[in-house]
């Protein structure tokens, strides 16, 4: 942006559109360009920006002026008004204090962050998360408050519901319906547990959530104790996250000290106390069974449900567990309205979600979308497209216990239901996106590894089957694959799919079916034809020494088994059977003279 | 007695009142991102060198630390917002962008534009 002086975003999100948000677009250019401003004033499209009712919305930065129901002819207006004459065009501003999006003020005119909506991760990034100050500016507390003042439990309950809230750990759990639960079970005594034993290799959004804006899991906690009649917290974390558990225990500190937590809050009957556990980093302790156990000092191990946590959980007793994403969002619901938060994303999947984008895709990071946004737009319009210009050849979805999907499926829209047709999963959110340069039966191979590690061992088609489908895993990408082997992978996937206990072994299968069935040819040339197309399974490559060769003998001095030989300035050769496929020889050649296929 | 709902609303009103005090209003606001990953990229550096900055007698600056935003790839990030300006988001800030922003930037009021995310 060389001069710009103006950014005026517009809300591109389909209810915007529908109302006439492109034609506003085309009469907001064509007055810029009445008044010569082009250099001076920069459009940019956002995502929804959950202010369907006022829409279309145009808003003007600097300053942050949001206007509502503008039409073609007030564009005119606002630009000669606003940018001109420095006036606010005063009939069309929307004036309302939401707490969703506060991070657009300051990243909203940029392309990644534009097209995104946050609800969970609202003030991560734009407030000291070690100062409270920061976080009551931003009507912290508030939605605590309003229940304490204005709600009855049942209301709160009620709220949660009317949002269409489900469980952000993966499962995908009505929430509401878990709160009423947990608050009807009988029992003298309840408690309240945060989920945030974040363990999928490449998902951080937990981890960013407490380190951004610990208050907000604080305070979702504080409401469902009052909702449910709980006086007990605990958030159970890893202890591999030091900065997170220290802003953690910092906010519980601030907080108590402004009677936000501890006895009588803000001079209620209530009262209600966090404390924090930290988890060793088993991955299975992210099931709630298995991180009961593991609180009350046992074994983390899962055990078989019903009776679920709700009625009888931690210490035997009624146990509300959400998982850190989920209780963020609970704020928002109670101050901008469970139906408010029901009239983002789908007809079964409400609100946002958080995805880790990672992989081949130009830009890395966190992504907060309303649910029902495609996979193509998470990949492309804000992840960027392809790193380096490769072809997109699958995108993993869920974490570990996900699946991949091919080409054909980039229009899947992200929710629960949707993902799960294709035979994937929402997981916690991991999205890694693979280009042609992976091969995908070493991508299954990879996270098989981390499942069957993480195994806790009670049920033997998890314990047995993970180990022994790794196993012809890596076989087959040595080379050494037999005919019978993608069905006997099928079979035993299917086994440990259908009976173990817990998601573990339900789920760890995933990454392997759905590679075999996206992806059978790689297999079949695998154990068949003894080739990796990608170039990545060492065993079953052959280098070879083209045209190109110079005959500078790089090759040859670094090979470890003198497999290379030729004469200075002459076409070198391999042996091939001393060769070990080792790689040095082309990652060293400066003529691109080696190739390996 | 006070209301749950009004007692939030006085401690949000002392809460304004106290970062005012700690100079938000003054003419720059510059936020350094200090989660596990901007850390690990190397923001502490950044940090040591605003911080410093301010004590060695920068005025009219609001240093505050921040969570991550989800930027991974172009981490350490730092933002510098004022009123009446486009807010602008510095990308890979390591110690020598961040003297420059300091120099440039904050004392000067000259954007650096090929660092802008």
């Amino acid at each position: 942006m060389p001069n710009t002086e103006y950014i005026i975003t517009l809300c591109d999100g389909p209810s915007c559109i529908h109302k006439g948000s492109r034609t506003v677009k085309d009469a907001l250019e064509e007055a810029i360009a009445k008044h010569n401003m082009q250099d001076k004033v920069k459009i940019h499209l956002s995502g929804c920006l959950g202010m369907c009712s006022k829409g279309p919305i145009v808003i003007v930065n600097p300053g942050y002026t949001i206007y509502g129901s503008v039409t073609e002819a007030d564009a005119a207006e606002i630009i000669e008004q606003h940018l001109i004459n420095g006036k606010y065009v005063t009939r069309l501003v929307v004036d309302e204090d939401h707490l969703y999006n506060r991070f657009f003020r300051i990243f909203g005119d940029n392309d990644f962050f534009g097209k995104q909506m946050r609800i969970t991760l609202r003030n991560c990034g734009i407030i000291d998360p070690e100062n409270i100050d920061d976080y009551l500016s931003l009507r912290g507390y508030e939605a605590l408050a309003k229940v304490l003042t204005e709600l009855t439990p049942k209301d709160v309950i009620d709220e949660v519901k009317t949002s269409g809230l489900r469980g952000r750990g993966g499962g995908g759990f009505p929430t509401g319906v878990k709160w009423d639960f947990t608050a009807n079970a009988p029992g003298d005594e309840r408690y309240v547990i945060c989920n945030a034993d974040e363990g999928d290799p490449g998902a951080f959004m937990d981890r960013s959530a407490i380190e951004g804006d610990p208050h907000t899991i604080l305070e979702g906690m504080a409401i469902a104790g009052y909702a449910i009649g709980s006086t007990k917290g605990i958030v159970y974390i890893r202890a591999e996250y030091p900065l997170a558990i220290k802003r953690l225990e910092k906010a519980i500190e601030d907080a108590s000290k402004n009677n936000l937590l501890g006895d009588n809050i803000l001079g209620s009957e209530f009262s209600f106390d966090i404390e924090i556990r930290l988890g060793a980093g088993a991955f299975v302790c992210g099931e709630e069974t298995a991180l009961i156990h593991s609180i009350e000092g046992s074994r983390g191990m899962p055990r078989p449900r019903p009776p679920y946590p709700s009625v009888k959980g931690l210490f035997g007793k009624p146990t509300l567990i959400n998982n850190v994403e989920t209780w963020a969002n609970i704020p928002v619901i109670i101050l901008d309205g469970g139906k408010w938060f029901s009239s983002i994303g789908t007809e079964t999947s409400k609100g946002t979600k958080v995805f880790a984008v990672a992989g081949m895709v130009k830009n890395t990071g966190l992504v907060e979308v309303p649910m029902g946004t495609t996979l193509r737009n998470i990949v492309y319009d804000i992840g960027g497209g392809i790193e380096g210009g490769g072809k997109f050849k699958a995108i993993q979805t869920g974490g570990p216990s996900g699946g991949c999907l091919p080409e054909e499926y980039l229009d899947t829209k992200v929710d629960y239901e949707s993902l799960a047709a294709v035979g994937s999963i929402m997981g916690s959110g991991g999205m890694i996106v693979i280009d042609e340069h992976s091969c995908m039966v070493d991508v299954a191979k990879f996270f098989l590894e981390f499942t069957q590690d993480e195994s806790c061992g009670k049920c033997t088609p998890c314990r047995e089957g993970t180990k022994r489908m790794l196993e012809i895993l890596t076989r087959i990408t040595q080379g050494k694959g037999k005919p019978g082997d993608i069905e006997k992978l099928e079979r035993l996937g299917t086994m440990a799919q259908r009976s173990s206990l817990c998601g573990l072994g339900q789920s760890a299968p995933n990454p392997v079916l759905s590679t075999i069935k996206n992806f059978r040819q790689e297999y079949e040339d695998h154990i068949f034809n003894k080739k990796c197309v990608a170039g990545v399974c060492g065993a079953l490559l052959t280098y070879t020494i083209i045209e190109k060769c110079v005959g500078c003998g790089a090759c040859k001095r670094v090979c470890p088994t003198n497999a290379i030989s030729g004469t200075r300035k002459q076409l070198h050769t391999i042996d091939q059977d001393a060769c070990i496929k080792c790689g040095q020889c082309y990652d060293t050649c400066k003529f691109e003279a080696i190739t390996k296929a | 007695m006070l209301t749950p709902l009004e007692i939030i609303k006085k401690k949000r009103a002392e809460a304004v009142s106290r970062i005012i005090s700690k100079g938000y209003l003054s003419t720059k606001r510059v936020y350094v991102g200090m989660a596990t990953c901007e850390i690990a990229a190397g923001s502490k550096e950044v940090m040591d060198v605003f911080t410093e900055a301010v004590s060695k007698g920068l005025t009219d600056v609001y240093l505050s630390q921040k969570g991550c935003a989800g930027r991974c790839n172009l981490e350490p990030t730092v933002e510098v917002v004022e009123e009446g300006k486009i807010p602008v988001k510095y990308g890979k800030v390591n110690k020598e962008r961040a003297l420059e922003i300091v120099d440039r930037h904050l004392k000067n009021g000259q954007v650096i534009k090929e660092w802008l995310i």
